[in-house]
C-alpha cells in the first residue's frame, strides 16, 4: 500500500552520522561542567586520580573502536547497497589471516591494558599506611556514623557523629583509613571526588583508604540499594588544612 | 522420522533421545548439588554456636547406611541386566530390592535427623544445621523420588508392562539411581569423613 | 515413558482422548491449550513475551517520568523500588528469554530439517510453566492495596541481594513472589534447555553435520548448555533464600555468622552466563539476517561458531566482575579483571566477521537488515563500555551508577531487543505468508534507534557524574537534571516506535503483501517449505550436502567464488492448491498428538508457590496436580494410535 511515507527516502548516512555526532557532542559536553558535586572526573584525591587515569587508558581506544565500527557500518551500508537486484556478489567465505589479525590485535591491546590495570589494583589495594587516621564508618539504614577511635574526649569516649548532623571532617593531605561496618544490610561507601566506592558488608571488615589533595566539601552517597530510603542515604566529607581540622575537633569534643 | 531395524528412532548421534536427556539432566543436577555442597563447605567451622559436626556425627552408623545405598546400586545393575536378558521375574525381584534398600537408607537418614534434632540441632540453630539439613534433605528427596519411580516401574512390570524391548526405561532409572548414589559418596566423603 | 502399554482403557483415558479430538479443530482454544507443535508454541512464547515487553516498558516509562525532574513526586520511594525491581525482572525473565525461546521453537526444527523438537510435550510444559511463573510473579502487584497506590510487588531489586532479601529487611510477600516466581521460571527454562540440546544433537537432517548447521542453531545449542548449567545455581540460591525466609534458616543471616556475599557469588555465577544466554540467540539471529540481505555467506563461519563456544566457556570465569567493590581483595579482582578483559576478544571477532559479511555484498536495506546492523553498532558501544568496566580500578567509580545502566541497556536493548525485532521482520513472512510493511519498518527502526540512544547515551554521562542506580529521586544541585530529562524524552520516543511496530504487525497479518516460500532469496532450509509451513514442516526429510545447502541448490560457485546459476537448482516444496492441502495423515506422517498433561502439570507449581506463601494446605494440592499431570504424561501415548 503506497503511502506518502513509503515514498519518503531517509538517507541512512545522514541520520547515522547525525546520531553519532549527537553522541560525541554529549560526550564532550559532559566534560564541560565539572563543578557538579559527585563528578568522578573532578578528582580531588590520589585514589580518584589513579582510577580516572585507568578509565582514560581504556576510553580512548574504546572511542577509536566505536568510530571504526559505527562509521564502518554506515560506510558499508552505503558503499555496498544493492544497485542491481540480479547481481549476486562473489561468495567470499572467509580469510584466515584476517581472523588471526583481528583476534591477536585486540588480545594484545586488552592484555596491554591489563598490565597497568593490575598494577593499579595492587597500588590502590594495599593496606592503609601505619600513620593513617582511622575512622570507623557504620552504615545503617539510612545514615552514616563516623567514629574517630584515636580522638577521645575527656571521658575517653571517641569522637562520634552522624551524617544526619553534618559532614565528617578529615585533614588535607593525610591518608584516612575508613573501616566499614554495617549493622543491617549491604551499603556502599562512596565519595566520588576522593575515590571509588567500597561495599559495607555485615560480618566483613572492608577498609578503604583515601587522601584528599586539597581542601573542600565532597559529596557522597550510598551506592548499594539498601531499601526504601536508599536515595537519601547521603554523606559529606570536608577536608581541611591541619589547623582548621584540629579546631573542628576541639569544637566537637567540647560539646 | 526414520526407524532403524531395532524399532528405535534413528538419531544423529546414535544415542536415544531419552538417554541423552537423562545424561543432560544428571549433568545439570551436578551443579545443583555442587552449589549446596559449596555452601556447606564455605560455612564449615563458621557456626557461632553448637552443636557442631564433631559432637553429632556417628561415622560408623552413617558408613553402614552409605553401604546400604551402595548395595542398592548393585541390585539396580542386576535389575537392568535381568530385563536385558528378558528375565522379567529377575527384574521384579531386583527392582524391589533396590527400592527396599533405598527405603532403608532413607530410614537411616530419618533416624539420624531425629537424633540430631534431639541433640539440639535444628534448621535455624546455626550455620551447620542450616547447611546440613538442606543439603542432605535435598539428597534424601532425590532418593525418595527414585524409590517412587522404582516402585512405579515394579508395579507396571507386575502387570506385564515391561518386556525385554523396554529395557531402556530401566536403564534410565538406573542412571538416575546411580547418580543419586554417587552424590551420596561425595557428600559422605566431604561432609562426614573429611574433617578439617 | 514410551511404549509401556497399560492394558485397560479407563474412563479418564477415554475423556482425555475426547479432549484431544476437540483439539484437532485448529481454530479452537483447545487446540492451543493442548498444542505440542513447536510452531504454535513459538507463537505462544512470542505473543506472551511481547505482552510482557509492553508491561516492562510501561514500568520503565513510570520510572523515567519520576526521574525526568529532580525531586519528582510522580512515584514515592516504595512504588519506585517495586517498579524498578519488576522492570528488571520482567525484561530479563519475561521478555528476552521467552522471546529467544519463541525463536528457538519457531526456527530450530526448520533450520535442521526436523518435524518438531525431541520432546514436544516437554516443550509445551516449558511454555505453560513459563506462563504460570509470569502470571504468578505479576500477581504480586495486586497483593498490596493497588487502588490506593500500594503495590505488593517485590522490592529487592531484580538481583535481590542478601541480607536485604531477608524477611526482616524486606517484609511482606513481595520478595516471596519474586523468589518463587523466578524459581518457577527457572525450571521452565531448564526444561527448554534440555529439549533443544537433544533436538539439535539428535534430530538433524541426514548430511547436516554440526559444521553445516546454521549459526542460529549453534547459538541455540551453546545457550541451552549455559541454561542447563546456570539455572541450577540460581535455583539453589533461591531455595536457600526460601529456607531463610520461610523457615528461619541461616544461609544469609549475618547474626548466625553467615557471609551475605554467598548470595552474590551464587547469583552472579548464574548471572553472568545468564547475560550470555540473553545475547547469544540474538547473535544467532543476526548471523542469519546479514548474509541473506548481503547475498554473501557469513564471513568466517567457523570463527563465528568457535567464538560463540568460547564465550560459552569463558562466561563461567568472570562472575566476580559484578563484585569488584565488595572487597574480595587484590588477587581475586586482578584475576577476574584479566578474565573479563579476555572475554571481549571472541565478541570482537564476531563483530568484525559481521562487518566483513557486509563488505563486498549487494545489500538490500530492508527492515530486518537495518535491525541487524543496528544490533552490531549498538552492541559494540555496550561492549566497549563493558571493557571500561573491566578495568577494575575505574569500575570502583562506575559500579552501581547509571554508567552501568547505560552499558547493559546498550547490550541488552541495543543488542538483544534490536536483533529480536529484526528476527520478527525476517521470519514473519515464513509463518504468515505475508510481508510486514517495510517502509513502516524503517520508521520503527529509526525512531527506535533515535529514542534508544536518547534514552541511554546520557546515562553514561550521569553515571560518571556520580549518579547511583536504584534511587527514586535526586536533588537538583547534582548536575544530573539535563541528562535525566533527555533520557525520559527518549523513553517515550521508544514507546512511540513500538506502537508503530504493533500497528504494522497487526495490519500486516491481514493485509500484508503476499510472500512465497523464499521471499528473501534465503540460504537455509526454512525457505524450502511453503509459507506458512504445514504441520509436518517438510514433506520429505531433506538431504543436506553443505552449509547453506539451499543456497547451493540455487547458485553454484566457480573456483573464485563467483556465482553461476545452478542447474535445475533451488527446488521449493510447492504450496498445496487451495482445497487440496495435504495433511500429515494423508502423507502418512505421524505427528505427535495434542496433550493437556503439560498444562495440568505446570499448574501445580504456582499452586505450591501460593501455598508456601499463604496456606500450606495448597502445597499437597499443587504436588498432586504435578503428579497427576506427570502420571498422565507418562501413560498417554505420544502419538495417537490409528
Amino acid at each position: 500500500m503506497k503511502t506518502a511515507f513509503s515514498r519518503l527516502r531517509l538517507p541512512p548516512r545522514r541520520v547515522f552520522l547525525a546520531v553519532l555526532l549527537l553522541g560525541l557532542l554529549m560526550l564532550l559536553l559532559s566534560g564541560c561542567d565539572t563543578d557538579t558535586p559527585q563528578n568522578t572526573f573532578d578528582t580531588k584525591g590520589e585514589v580518584a586520580d589513579k582510577q580516572a587515569d585507568v578509565f582514560y587508558w581504556a576510553m580512548w581506544p574504546a572511542i577509536a573502536v566505536m568510530i571504526f565500527v559505527l562509521g564502518g557500518c554506515a560506510f558499508l551500508l552505503i558503499r555496498f547497497r544493492e544497485r542491481d537486484p540480479n547481481y549476486v556478489p562473489p561468495q567470499i567465505h572467509g580469510n584466515t589471516r584476517m581472523e588471526l589479525a583481528w583476534t591477536i590485535a585486540p588480545a594484545v591491546l586488552m592484555l596491554g591494558l591489563a598490565v597497568p590495570m593490575v598494577a593499579t589494583i595492587f597500588d590502590l589495594g594495599r593496606e592503609p599506611s601505619e600513620d593513617a587516621m582511622v575512622i570507623n564508618v557504620t552504615g545503617q539504614r539510612y545514615s552514616w556514623t563516623f567514629e574517630y577511635p584515636d580522638i577521645l574526649d575527656a571521658d575517653g569516649n571517641p569522637l562520634s557523629l552522624s551524617s544526619l548532623g553534618g559532614p565528617a571532617h578529615i585533614p588535607v593531605g593525610q591518608e584516612v583509613a575508613f573501616h566499614l561496618h554495617s549493622t543491617d544490610v549491604i551499603h556502599s561507601f562512596w565519595v566520588p571526588k576522593l575515590g571509588g566506592k567500597l561495599d559495607v558488608v555485615p560480618n566483613v571488615n572492608n577498609v578503604l583508604w583515601l587522601i584528599a589533595d586539597e581542601p573542600g566539601s565532597f559529596s557522597g552517597q550510598c551506592a548499594e540499594y539498601c531499601g526504601l530510603d536508599h536515595a537519601n542515604m547521603r554523606l559529606t566529607v570536608v577536608a581541611q588544612p591541619e589547623d582548621e581540622f584540629q579546631a573542628w575537633v576541639d569544637e566537637q569534643l567540647a560539646d | 522420522m526414520s526407524h532403524a531395524a531395532t524399532g528405535h528412532l534413528e538419531t544423529s548421534t546414535g544415542i536415544d533421545n531419552k538417554k541423552l536427556l537423562m545424561w543432560l539432566f544428571l549433568a545439570s543436577d551436578c551443579l545443583f548439588f555442587g552449589s549446596f555442597i559449596a555452601a556447606y563447605l564455605l560455612y564449615r567451622d563458621r557456626s557461632l554456636v553448637g552443636p557442631y559436626p564433631e559432637d553429632l556425627f556417628d561415622i560408623p552408623f552413617t558408613s553402614v547406611s552409605a553401604f546400604v545405598l551402595l548395595m542398592s546400586s548393585v541390585s539396580m545393575v542386576l535389575a537392568l541386566s535381568a530385563i536385558q536378558r528378558g528375565n522379567v521375574r529377575g527384574l521384579q525381584i531386583w527392582l524391589f530390592a533396590t527400592a527396599a534398600l533405598g527405603a532403608l537408607f532413607i530410614a537411616g537418614q530419618a533416624y539420624e535427623f531425629t537424633e540430631f534434632y534431639h541433640e539440639g540441632l535444628r534448621l535455624d540453630t546455626n550455620l551447620f544445621g542450616t547447611t546440613f539439613y538442606v543439603l542432605t534433605g535435598f539428597h534424601g528427596a532425590h532418593v525418595t523420588i527414585g524409590i517412587l519411580i522404582l516402585l512405579s516401574l515394579f508395579i507396571v512390570s507386575l502387570r506385564g508392562g515391561i518386556q525385554q524391548k523396554d529395557s531402556l526405561t530401566i536403564e534410565l532409572a538406573g542412571l538416575y539411581w546411580h547418580f543419586v548414589d554417587i552424590v551420596w559418596i561425595v557428600i559422605f566423603t566431604l561432609i562426614y569423613l573429611i574433617q578439617p | 515413558m514410551a511404549s509401556i502399554a497399560v492394558p485397560r482403557r479407563s474412563a479418564l483415558a477415554q475423556a482425555l482422548k475426547g479432549a484431544r479430538h476437540a483439539a484437532e479443530n485448529k481454530s479452537s482454544i483447545w487446540s492451543w491449550l493442548g498444542t505440542v507443535d513447536h510452531k504454535r508454541i513459538g507463537v505462544l512464547y512470542g505473543v506472551s513475551a511481547f505482552f510482557f515487553f509492553i508491561v516492562g516498558g510501561g514500568e520503565a516509562l513510570l520510572l523515567r517520568t519520576q526521574l525526568a525532574r529532580p525531586d519528582g513526586n510522580v512515584l514515592d520511594a516504595d512504588q519506585f523500588n517495586r517498579l524498578f525491581t519488576m522492570h528488571g525482572t520482567t525484561m530479563v525473565f519475561l521478555v528476552v528469554m521467552p522471546m529467544s525461546a519463541a525463536f528457538f521453537n519457531l526456527m530450530v526444527p526448520l533450520l535442521i530439517g526436523a518435524r518438531d523438537v525431541a520432546f514436544p510435550r516437554l516443550n509445551a510444559f516449558s511454555y505453560w510453566l513459563f506462563l504460570c511463573g509470569a502470571i504468578f510473579l505479576n500477581a504480586s502487584f495486586f497483593t498490596g492495596d493497588i487502588f490506593n497506590g500500594v503495590l505488593g510487588a517485590p522490592d529487592g531489586g531484580w538481583f535481590g541481594y542478601a541480607p536485604l532479601n531477608l524477611n526482616r529487611y524486606t517484609p511482606g510477600h513481595g520478595m516471596d513472589f519474586w523468589m518463587l516466581g523466578v524459581q518457577i521460571l527457572g525450571i521452565a527454562s531448564l526444561a527448554g534447555g534440555f529439549n533443544f540440546i537433544v533436538t539439535i544433537l539428535n534430530m538433524r537432517a541426514p548430511g547436516m553435520t554440526l559444521f553445516r548447521m546454521p549459526v542460529f542453531v549453534w547459538m541455540t545449542l551453546v545457550t541451552s548448555f549455559l541454561i542447563i548449567f546456570a539455572m541450577p545455581v540460581i535455583a539453589v540460591a533461591l531455595f536457600e533464600l526460601m529456607f531463610d525466609r520461610l523457615f528461619n534458616a541461616n544461609f544469609f543471616n549475618p547474626d548466625a555468622g553467615a557471609n551475605p556475599l554467598l548470595w552474590q557469588h551464587m547469583f552472579w555465577l548464574f548471572g553472568h552466563p545468564e547475560v550470555y544466554i540473553l545475547i547469544l540467540p540474538a547473535f544467532g539471529i543476526i548471523s542469519e539476517i546479514l548474509p541473506t540481505f548481503a547475498r554473501k555467506p557469513l564471513f568466517g563461519y567457523p570463527f563465528v561458531v568457535f567464538s560463540g563456544i568460547a564465550i560459552g566457556f569463558m562466561s563461567w570465569g568472570v562472575w566476580v566482575h559484578h563484585m569488584y567493590t565488595t572487597g574480595l581483595g587484590t588477587i581475586a579482582n586482578s584475576a577476574f579483571g584479566i578474565s573479563t578483559v579476555l572475554i571481549a576478544i571472541p565478541t570482537g571477532v564476531k563483530i568484525f566477521n559481521w562487518m566483513a559479511t557486509l563488505a563486498g555484498g549487494s545489500i538490500r536495506l530492508k527492515a530486518p537488515l537495518m535491525f541487524a546492523v543496528g544490533t552490531v553498532a549498538m552492541f559494540t558501544i555496550g561492549g566497549l563500555s563493558g571493557v571500561t568496566h573491566s578495568m577494575v580500578p575505574s569500575d570502583y567509580q562506575q559500579q552501581d551508577t547509571y554508567y552501568i545502566v547505560a552499558h547493559f541497556h546498550y547490550v541488552l536493548f541495543g543488542g538483544a531487543i534490536f536483533a529480536l525485532f529484526g528476527g520478527i521482520y525476517y521470519w514473519f513472512p515464513k509463518f504468515t505468508g505475508r510481508f510486514m510493511n517495510d517502509p513502516w519498518g524503517h520508521v520503527h527502526f529509526w525512531l527506535m534507534f533515535l529514542g534508544f540512544n536518547l534514552t541511554f547515551f546520557p546515562m553514561h554521562i550521569s553515571g560518571l557524574l556520580g549518579m547511583p542506580r536504584r534511587i527514586y529521586t535526586y536533588s537538583g544541585d547534582m548536575g544530573w537534571d539535563m541528562w535525566n530529562l533527555i533520557s525520559s524524552v527518549g523513553a517515550f520516543t521508544i514507546a512511540l516506535s513500538v506502537s508503530i511496530f504493533m500497528v504494522n504487525f497487526i495490519i500486516s497479518l491481514r493485509r500484508g503483501e503476499r510472500a512465497g516460500a523464499d521471499p528473501w532469496d534465503g540460504r537455509t532450509l526454512e525457505w524450502t517449505i511453503p509459507s506458512p509451513p504445514p504441520d509436518y514442516n517438510f514433506r520429505e526429510t531433506p538431504q543436506v550436502h553443505s552449509l547453506d545447502d539451499f543456497w547451493h541448490q540455487k547458485y553454484a560457485e566457480d573456483a573464485n567464488g563467483r556465482v553461476v546459476p545452478a542447474l535445475g537448482g533451488g527446488a521449493v516444496e510447492p504450496a498445496a492448491e487451495h482445497g487440496h492441502e495435504e495433511t500429515a495423515h494423508s502423507l502418512g506422517i505421524h505427528m505427535p498428538s495434542p496433550s493437556f498433561m503439560p498444562l495440568i502439570a505446570s499448574l501445580g507449581f504456582p499452586c505450591i508457590a501460593t501455598g508456601l506463601i499463604y496456606d500450606y494446605a495448597l502445597v499437597p494440592v499443587g504436588a498432586a496436580l504435578i503428579l497427576v499431570g506427570l502420571f498422565g504424561w507418562a501413560m498417554e501415548p505420544a502419538t495417537e494410535e490409528e
